[in-house]
């Protein structure tokens, strides 16, 4: 049987049914897998790539209809001829055969993947008790075993605890659990670790690699990111628009792309060799040149006011600390109140015009730092310090009409480009609302500023008149900073700005921050948990873990010589797409250093000692206990 | 759970508490009371009035003391079973309402039935078949039963009961059972006239259910964990009930709580134009002659079915979904 292979998917074409006429979005695609293979899809959003991993478990979305080509899929436990599941009935016996049993998914989104109704081991067992008919003492014992094989640290209170119960690092473990349960020939990961913080990411994407090696199975693996593909995948099939572009080794791909998309998409990524001055070229970017022509046209007027650069920095915050305090429900205050220090004693500066990039994962209190400086949450204690052109001010007590000139000079760039505009407003009213509530220009705001505004970030005019749905997600994002730049802010607030777009628009928008930065000579401050970006556009990097700012320092030092043991642990687990700098699957597994625990004496916090920032070199500090050897951390 | 249960309960006093403050403020906000109304009712009838009767009834009842002391005195008279004194059935109130009491739990309690045993499968079926002929045909059907008034359906139903099955028109029971002590027979012709207030009130509620069930499970149906289920070879009807199913019921157990007194009076009407021996015209009447501890006693009533309908709702949800009782409330 050796020469065919597991999986043959030829001349796939899916279509959607929508209001309008259909829309094909997989044309005749073709790719095979072979047994205990490891291929990667490769593609943008949109691209096709998850509609291709619906079609060969025949899950599609109803309106979704297979056209033409098809699936064969060889099981290599049957001695049976490889049957073409495209060709199969919707209702066909073998096709709830097969899902679950011979070809299992794992999810993009571990949370929402599993119900929250139900115990982890009960969705875990579900394909063993549905595909093997076990008992359910047989179904649990090798529930319990899945568990312990995919790293529960104690399977039988795991198999017992619902999905809310867990970290997302063990929700996904559990998803993994759930695909591998059966011991399928060939598991289907749809951006299996997109949701994950980095150092999470690096350990899932170790042990799905192990357990591939264990059983055997083959990994189809679908993900937009090309650092996950070069440390995981075999072969490598790239798509766009439901093309296939390129499809090779792994090693062909990477050291010799041919084709210009893929060579397009890889310097649209952001890496840790870029040059200074160095610019991302992005896709479709088609008038780059332009862009910052107008920028620097427009500078002059959105230029912040000049301040010498003798009066210190921009912005300095010193022993910063935010308490929430959760409340396990009670009505007569039986249950004790729970403090959770999410800001811990942080304390660092910005000077003006610098980037400041803010680094950390998950929960790491990153954000809440974001909206104390904006004044959106209050400050438990310690001290907020603007030096505008006003003068300095210490922001934590600010009030009335002092707070609202302070708003006007430190604006923020969100998230979720979809959720930060409000979809009933047009783009014209979305601009104007700044000028109407700070009383600007009558209280209506000026035409000829909005104009401007548009034009600062790239868009057309007669954009003003449409709603936010009908941009696109980068077209968004450019709206979200041309109304964050209305009131000509000195601070800029960057929320993990381009977390949610995809790499070749992320590219575009980080040019634009960084022209826009370099031409108004506005001061950032650039929260992210991707290391990549925020190298790009940082000038120094603040990394944070725990609530605590455990390591702050130039880009080239903290790349070059990171201290912390946290810091080196964030650096390590980065997947890069170089075939050259693999993760080191093995080490990660045994030194990933999220838990304070195990930082080692010198780094651990302790009561009696107290924490210190210690200063490496110039610009250079890392927190560390106060009696530690000094010495010994700078070696 | 069980702290979570007697917390729950306790919580109840001082709503029940509140809800008695409230009730016998409003019956106490329209000008005069009972015996004005009554006096002005015999003088219209032509009669006279020994104004020192009514002095003396007035006397009687208390109407002389101060609102607190009244209130106290209902108040802790309701714990002790003694909900006070009918004026116009001259009966003590637990009497008059007693055997009615019986018949609207009993008309609830179907309606509730009736509703849901329409509503879901015809909501299931609407969610899983969205925008077919089968789900915009049901969906007229419910909009028709919604927007039909209930009297009308009554009379429409009466009339049709009397003709094709000759059931005697009206009631609960069949004549011959009235007053009788409860028999096989009674509880027959109980059922017998059951079904057109049944249908009657449950039809408006059936509909608004349906568009509910279906609007849940939609919502329901896009979630990723459906998903997941397929890919896991889950036979579509079984992961159809297993998951988005159970979850969009936790909606209808939050619920309870708010069915059950607009069941209670959404029937008065209807029990009026059937003429029902239930609560609902009792309310009525009494609201209208200033016969105010049956008024009272009666809103009371309601009062306490809808905090146990939501106790009931709590604990149901607690029990069927982990986050409520794994989770504790957050604030900040």
């Amino acid at each position: 049987m050796g020469n065919i292979p597991l999986l043959k998917v030829e001349n796939l074409q899916v279509s959607f049914e929508l209001q309008k006429g259909s829309v094909q979005a997989v044309k005749g695609v073709s790719f095979s897998v072979e047994a205990g293979e490891v291929v990667a899809i490769v593609g943008e959003s949109g691209s096709g790539k998850s509609v291709i991993a619906q079609s060969i478990l025949r899950i599609l979305p109803r309106n979704a209809n297979i056209d033409a080509g098809s699936i064969h899929f060889n099981d290599p436990s049957s001695d049976s001829a490889a049957v073409d599941l495209a060709s199969l009935d919707a209702k066909d016996e073998y096709l709830y055969e097969l899902r679950g049993g011979r070809i299992s998914m794992v999810f993009q989104e571990p949370m929402t993947a599993l119900s929250p109704l139900h115990t982890i081991g009960n969705q875990v067992e579900e394909a063993l008790v549905l595909h093997h008919a076990k008992t359910s003492k047989e179904a649990r014992s090798d529930t319990e075993e899945i568990l312990r094989l995919v790293g529960f640290p104690n399977p039988s209170r795991g198999y017992e605890m619902y999905p809310f119960e867990l970290s997302g690092g063990l929700r996904q473990r559990a998803v993994i659990a759930m695909a591998l349960i059966c011991n399928p020939a060939m598991v289907i990961a749809d951006e299996p670790t997109t949701a994950l913080d980095v150092t999470v990411q690096a350990q899932i994407l170790g042990l799905m690699k192990e357990l591939q090696k264990k059983f055997n199975t083959a990994i189809l693996m679908i993900t937009h990111d090309l650092g996950v593909v070069a440390n995981m995948a075999d072969k490598v099939v790239v798509i766009y628009h439901g093309e296939i572009m390129e499809a090779g080794n792994v090693e062909d791909i990477f050291r010799k792309p041919q084709h210009p998309y893929l060579k397009a998409l890889m310097a649209a990524i952001p890496h840790f060799d870029m040059k200074d001055g160095e610019r991302l070229v992005s896709l479709r970017d088609a008038g780059k040149s332009k862009s910052s022509d107008t920028i620097h046209k427009l500078a002059g007027k959105f230029k912040t006011a000049d301040v010498s650069e003798s009066n210190g920095p921009h912005l300095k915050v010193e022993n910063l600390c935010k308490e929430f305090t959760t409340n396990k429900g009670s009505w007569f205050g039986a249950g004790e109140d729970n403090r959770i220090i999410a800001v811990d004693n942080v304390s660092f500066e910005i000077n003006r015009g610098e980037c400041l990039g803010l680094v950390g994962e998950s929960g790491s209190g990153k954000t809440t730092v974001a909206k104390l400086i904006m004044k959106a949450l209050e400050t438990t204690s310690g001290s907020i310090t603007l030096n505008s052109s006003e003068g300095m001010r210490d922001v934590v007590d600010l009030r009335g009409e002092e707070l609202m000139r302070f708003r006007r000079k430190v604006q923020m760039i969100f998230q979720d480009p979809y959720s930060s505009l409000n979809p009933r407003m047009t783009i014209q009213n979305i601009l104007a609302e700044p000028f109407i509530i700070h009383g600007l220009n009558d209280g209506r705001g000026n035409q000829d500023d909005i104009l401007d505004l548009l034009k600062l970030v790239g868009l057309e005019p007669h954009c003003l008149n449409r709603y936010p749905h009908s941009f696109s997600g980068g077209q968004r994002q450019r709206i979200g900073i041309a109304r964050a730049l209305a009131l000509h802010p000195e601070l800029m607030v960057c929320d993990e700005p381009v977390s949610a777009l995809d790499v070749s628009v992320q590219a575009q928008i980080l040019n634009l921050l960084n022209d826009l930065r370099k031409e108004l000579g506005l001061t950032n401050l650039f929260i992210s948990h991707n290391l990549a970006v925020v190298n790009y556009v940082a000038d120094r990097i603040a990394v944070m873990c725990q609530g605590k700012l455990v390591e702050i320092a130039t880009k080239e030092q903290l790349f070059a010589n990171p201290r912390h043991p946290y810091t080196k642990s964030l650096l390590a687990a980065v997947p890069y797409p170089d075939l050259d700098r693999l993760l080191d699957f093995e080490n990660i597994k045994y030194t990933s250093s999220m838990e304070a625990d195990d930082w080692g004496d010198a780094f651990k916090p302790s009561q009696e000692a107290g924490m210190e920032n210690i200063k490496i070199e110039d610009g250079h500090f890392v927190l560390a206990n106060c009696n530690c050897n000094v010495s010994e951390l700078r070696a | 759970m069980i702290t979570y249960i007697f917390k729950r309960i306790l919580y109840m006093i001082p709503t029940l508490v509140l809800t008695s403050i409230l009730v016998f403020t409003l019956i106490e906000l329209p000008p005069g009371d009972y015996f004005e109304s009554y006096v002005n009712e015999l003088r219209a009838a032509g009669e006279t009035v020994d104004p020192k009767l009514i002095e003396y009834l007035r006397n009687e009842y208390g109407f002389d003391k101060p609102i607190w002391e009244r209130y106290f005195q209902w108040a802790t008279g309701m714990l002790v079973g003694d909900f006070g004194y009918s004026f116009e059935y001259e009966l003590p109130v637990s009497d008059v309402i007693g055997d009615r009491l019986f018949f609207t739990i009993i008309v609830t309690f179907f309606t509730i039935i009736f509703t849901w045993l329409i509503a879901f499968p015809i909501g299931i079926y609407s969610a899983t078949h969205q925008y077919s002929w089968g789900d915009y045909g049901l969906t007229f059907l419910g909009l028709l039963g919604l927007a039909i008034p209930n009297f009308l359906l009554a009379l429409i139903l009466m009339f049709l009961a009397n003709e094709f099955f000759g059931t005697s028109v009206g009631g609960l029971i069949d004549p011959e059972y009235i007053d009788q002590p409860l028999s096989w027979g009674k509880f027959v012709s109980v059922l017998e006239h059951l079904w057109i207030p049944v249908i009657v009130i449950g039809t408006s509620g059936t509909a608004a259910m349906i568009r509910r069930v279906r609007a849940n499970l939609l919502d329901e149906l896009r979630k990723p964990y459906v998903t997941t289920a397929r890919a896991k070879g889950m036979p579509e009807f079984r992961g159809l009930m297993k998951y988005p199913f159970r979850m969009s019921l936790n909606f209808f157990i939050a619920d309870i709580g708010g069915i059950l007194p607009t069941v209670i009076s959404g029937a008065e009407i209807v029990a009026i134009v059937l003429s029902l021996e239930t609560t609902g015209p009792i309310l009525i009447q009494a609201l209208q002659s200033h016969d105010m501890y049956l008024a009272g006693s009666f809103l009371m009533l309601l009062g306490f079915l809808t905090v146990i309908g939501v106790l009931i709702s709590d604990i149901a949800l607690a029990i069927l979904d982990p986050r409520i009782r794994l989770q504790g409330g957050v604030s900040r």
